[in-house]
């Protein structure tokens, strides 16, 4: 299988200050979200109303006219799904490992709180990315305590949950634990507010942290 | 396939656009990088009003190629530009953003954090 990805006119007169949140929108286009479903061999499921603009966009783009026609024919012709790889999970698996997942996240968390990081929060982005389920975003205010916050969630994640971790080993201004389903990003003030992950992740659902979560970071 | 004086987009808000490899990071003779290497390379173009400047000496990681690269499950990816992200020290990125498809590999080279701010990834 050959995939060629034409990457839009990403690089060109886009790039300025002012232009995050419409770069932001832009990935939601549903053309894109299309096309990403189709290369990574998921399942290749659209909904009616994003048909519609998915034809509307057709219109305006010749380059991928010939591509988009080709989708609504095969739609016509297959229905929603085109195309389901045989080896996903059930939905009570995926519902079992979301449930681990987030006792996972959620230890962690408290372990962060308990190391005085502020601004605790967990997102779950499995509906918003494929590659992980939950987000741990905490702030610390210096090198050390990011230091501690992270020594202190590997040994449990380790010790407790038998999970590794890939990412940063030393303390570093973005600091980022990859747990695979869990990614935990620990910053410094400043990057919090130059990255604004949270923002980025907007739609992401919150999840309530069943213990007290130091708010002084916005205070 | 990267190799000193190949001209690379940026496919960041870091404030570049044109980015020159000088050398890759590796080997001590290495030719040619791919994607998820790091290279060292100086700013062709620059947006102006931003941070990073006009021949400026950055680190950069590769995001896309032109050449393709293959995955063990024989899918074959290119893409139809060489496009490149640039870093600092730590490898934290310079810009806050990502525009573009990315690779799912870059991830494993420990790239999550570019991965995490992309807005899709292939």
């Amino acid at each position: 299988m050959l995939i060629c990805y034409s990457s839009p006119s990403c690089t060109g007169n886009l790039i300025s200050g002012s232009l995050f949140p419409r770069e932001c929108k832009l990935s939601l286009k549903p053309k894109k979200i299309s096309l990403f479903d189709f290369n990574g061999c998921d399942s290749l499921q659209m909904v009616s109303s994003q048909k519609s603009m998915f034809s509307c966009m057709a219109v305006g783009s010749n380059v991928s006219e010939d591509t988009d026609d080709m989708y609504d024919d095969l739609f016509k012709k297959y229905g929603k799904v085109v195309f389901r790889r045989n080896d996903q999970k059930s939905a009570s698996a995926e519902v079992d490992d979301d449930a681990e997942c987030l006792a996972f996240a959620v230890a962690l968390a408290k372990v962060a709180s308990d190391v005085k990081a502020a601004d605790i929060r967990v997102l779950f982005v499995k509906p918003l990315v494929y590659w992980t389920r939950f987000f741990i975003i905490a702030t610390a205010f210096s090198r050390p305590q990011i230091d501690a916050i992270g020594t202190r969630i590997r040994d449990l994640a380790e010790k407790k949950y038998g999970r590794t971790s890939m990412g940063d080993s030393k303390p570093n201004s973005w600091t980022l634990l990859d747990f695979g389903d869990v990614v935990v990003h620990i910053f410094l003030p400043q990057q919090r507010t130059f990255y604004n992950l949270e923002e980025f992740y907007g739609n992401a659902k919150q999840i309530e942290l069943p213990f007290e979560n130091q708010q002084s970071f916005h205070s | 396939m990267i190799q000193p004086q190949t001209h690379l987009n940026v496919a960041d808000n870091s404030g570049a656009r044109e980015l020159m490899c000088i050398r890759i990071i590796g080997a001590s003779n290495r030719r040619y990088a791919h994607i998820g290497d790091i290279i060292v390379a100086v700013i062709k173009e620059a947006v102006p009003n931003m941070p990073l400047e006009k021949s400026e000496v950055v680190r950069a990681v590769i995001v896309r190629t032109c050449k393709e690269f293959k995955r063990d499950s024989g899918m074959i990816i290119r893409y139809d530009d060489n496009a490149a992200v640039v870093i600092d020290q730590e490898g934290n990125p310079k810009g806050t953003r990502i525009f573009g498809a990315i690779p799912r590999e870059l991830r494993q080279f420990h790239f999550t954090k570019i991965v995490s701010l992309a807005p899709e990834l292939l």
